[in-house]
């Protein structure tokens, strides 16, 4: 099974994926610190001062001139108001300046969209490519199960998940870090906050320090990657063209982005797997979705996906006629 | 590729699956299951304000100091800021101005901990206010009785006391410049009535600020007085560019000849 395994991951590290994603990652880290850079240098000169306190009840005051336009998005923006009021009445800096603070950050927004894709460059032909330059014959016609065969291929993939996320978190540090400093990694964090009813519920709230909240960040980003690598996996056996399979799953991903933001009243959607990925939400506590949504809800639905595209997998897979 | 890379890299890569596992178990066992609350005491604040030169103005108030109807969105606050850099002056703005604010909730928003540490900073402070306390969004128009003006007004002074008071309980040194109202509506039927309404509402404010001797009243109602419809925005409420650039001339002056530069 060891074997297997090696066998597999020799055949991802040769098709230097990782590569192209290192790349990636590293062109749209060096824009966004250098984009951050900027922003902090125009609110010096705006402001006239580097207070992180003038600086929020700047944004606060913004935020509540935008309230009487804001539409729909008014009871998002009156609880981010709140938040932001709650860190300023306990003196915390939501954004202590340095290299933490920006990972968070970047996770944060990277989690939903562009992990999922850089995960789904390597999963997404990780059977298909094999049946198209017809390798798969010679797999088969080891003295292997088919069933040790895909869970070789599945576990490389588990592994390739996890060496992204860690590329992902070495490549965002070394750049941040040189750009903004090294410091507050123990700087406190809020967190805890809970949307019900529209209403920012502030009795759960407690302090963590930054480098544990990135962790579980880092943790969350790492589920929600891997569930979207299951299912590209699944398409790759399921369908014979990496083009059709990277398709289908971009749609899915593209869906839930904009499902998420006016899916308000159309409660059954909360099954469905691509609204359910902004885990990071709840943590940072913005209103979800929709109503009644949880953390708890939110990862029982993404593991039952995740189970359910691996028995299919699994099914599809043993009983496939190889040709 | 060689297999002992590949060998080092699979153990490496998981390695790092138990690192995120473990994250995302912290994760649940955080959020799902609950953590310990710590208590937390705010770490002592360093209230040493650094001591620069340049001049530090804070604008309080409604839609006039942040500057609705004004093309460039900068209101007279903006204008006024341009005015005093041109004469060489080092000036920072910090515009605490919200949209619809009445009296009453600038009282509240006054009272929050960092408005305070910042207006304590200030050297100079802006207000306008009390436009939404009479105009209701134009409701008052429509029934100008004596009693029901006397209201409002009565509200407004006790509100505005309390703030001019909760400003010098942190700042006893800034000057305070309150811009008067000017009347939106005086080519209207009703005009010489709110006119006069506004006239009443702008001399109480005047004998209010009287008691402060750092509280300067600015005048606004002459400025509007005559072709007011040239200095308004379209939606006949607010000033446009021009209006405000005229607050602006005024207050402008006032700080470079007085209240200014220590």
């Amino acid at each position: 099974m060891i074997n297997l395994v090696q066998n597999e991951m020799t055949k991802l590290l040769g098709k230097r994926r990782f590569i192209i994603i290192s790349v990636i990652i590293l062109v749209l880290l060096s824009m966004f610190t250098y984009a951050q850079a900027r922003q902090a240098e125009t609110i010096k000169e705006r402001l006239g001062t580097v207070d992180w306190r003038t600086e929020l009840q700047q944004k606060i005051v913004d935020w509540q001139n935008r309230l009487s336009s804001a539409g729909q998005w008014r009871e998002q923006l009156q609880i981010q108001i709140e938040q932001s009021q709650y860190y300023l009445d306990h003196d915390i800096n939501p954004s202590e300046p340095g290299a933490p603070t920006f990972i968070r950050g970047f996770v944060e927004n990277s989690a939903e969209l562009f992990l999922p894709l850089l995960i789904m460059i390597i999963a997404v032909d990780l059977v298909s490519s094999e049946r198209s330059m017809g390798t798969i014959k010679l797999l088969l016609t080891r003295p292997v199960s088919r069933f040790h065969i895909l869970l070789s291929k599945y576990i490389a993939l588990i592994l390739s998940v996890s060496l992204v996320i860690f590329i992902f978190g070495l490549l965002s540090y070394i750049i941040s870090a040189f750009m903004f400093g090294n410091q507050g990694w123990a700087a406190p964090v809020l967190t805890g906050f809970k949307v019900e009813g529209g209403e920012l519920n502030i009795s759960e709230v407690r302090l963590v320090s930054q480098w544990q909240y990135i962790i579980q960040q880092f943790g969350l980003a790492w589920f929600i990657s891997l569930v979207v690598g299951t299912l590209s996996f699944m398409l790759s056996i399921l369908m014979r063209s990496s083009a059709a399979g990277m398709g289908t799953m971009l749609a899915c991903l593209i869906a839930g982005a904009i499902l998420s933001n006016m899916v308000s009243s159309w409660t059954s959607a909360k099954y469905l797997f691509m609204v359910n990925l902004g885990l990071m939400n709840y943590v940072s506590g913005t209103a979800p979705p929709i109503e009644g949504m949880t953390l708890g809800f939110s990862l029982a639905v993404l593991a039952a996906w995740m189970l359910g595209s691996l028995v299919v997998s699994f099914a599809v897979f043993m009983r496939k006629d190889i040709y | 590729m060689h297999s002992k890379k590949v060998r080092i890299i699979t153990v490496f890569a998981a390695f790092t699956c138990l690192l995120w596992i473990f994250g995302l178990g912290w994760t649940v066992k955080d959020y799902l299951i609950g953590a310990a609350h710590s208590a937390y005491s705010p770490p002592a604040a360093d209230e040493s304000a650094a001591q620069t030169n340049e001049l530090k103005i804070i604008a309080l108030g409604d839609s006039l100091t942040r500057g609705t109807g004004d093309i460039e969105g900068k209101g007279y606050v903006g204008y006024v800021t341009d005015q005093l850099k041109k004469e060489g002056l080092d000036v920072s703005l910090i515009n605490l101005g919200i949209k619809g604010l009445t009296s009453e909730r600038l009282a509240e928003q006054i009272k929050e901990k960092e408005i305070k540490r910042q207006i304590g900073q200030g050297d100079i402070i802006l207000m306008t206010i009390g436009g939404n306390d009479l105009f209701l969004g134009g409701q008052t128009l429509t029934n100008i009785t004596d009693d029901s003006i006397s209201k409002l007004e009565e509200a407004y002074l006790s509100h505005l006391k309390a703030i001019l008071a909760d400003i010098r309980a942190v700042n006893t040194e800034a000057t305070i410049y309150l811009l008067g109202l000017y009347d939106p509506f005086n080519e209207f039927p009703e005009g010489a009535l709110t006119s006069k309404t506004v006239r009443g509402w702008n001399s109480k404010t005047m004998e209010l600020l009287a008691e402060d001797s750092k509280a300067v009243f600015v005048p606004t109602y002459d400025l509007f007085q005559l072709n007011v419809n040239d200095y308004l925005f379209t939606d006949h409420f607010h000033p446009n560019e021009v209006g405000y650039r005229l607050m602006a001339d005024r207050v402008a002056a006032l700080i470079t000849s007085g209240g200014g530069p220590r």
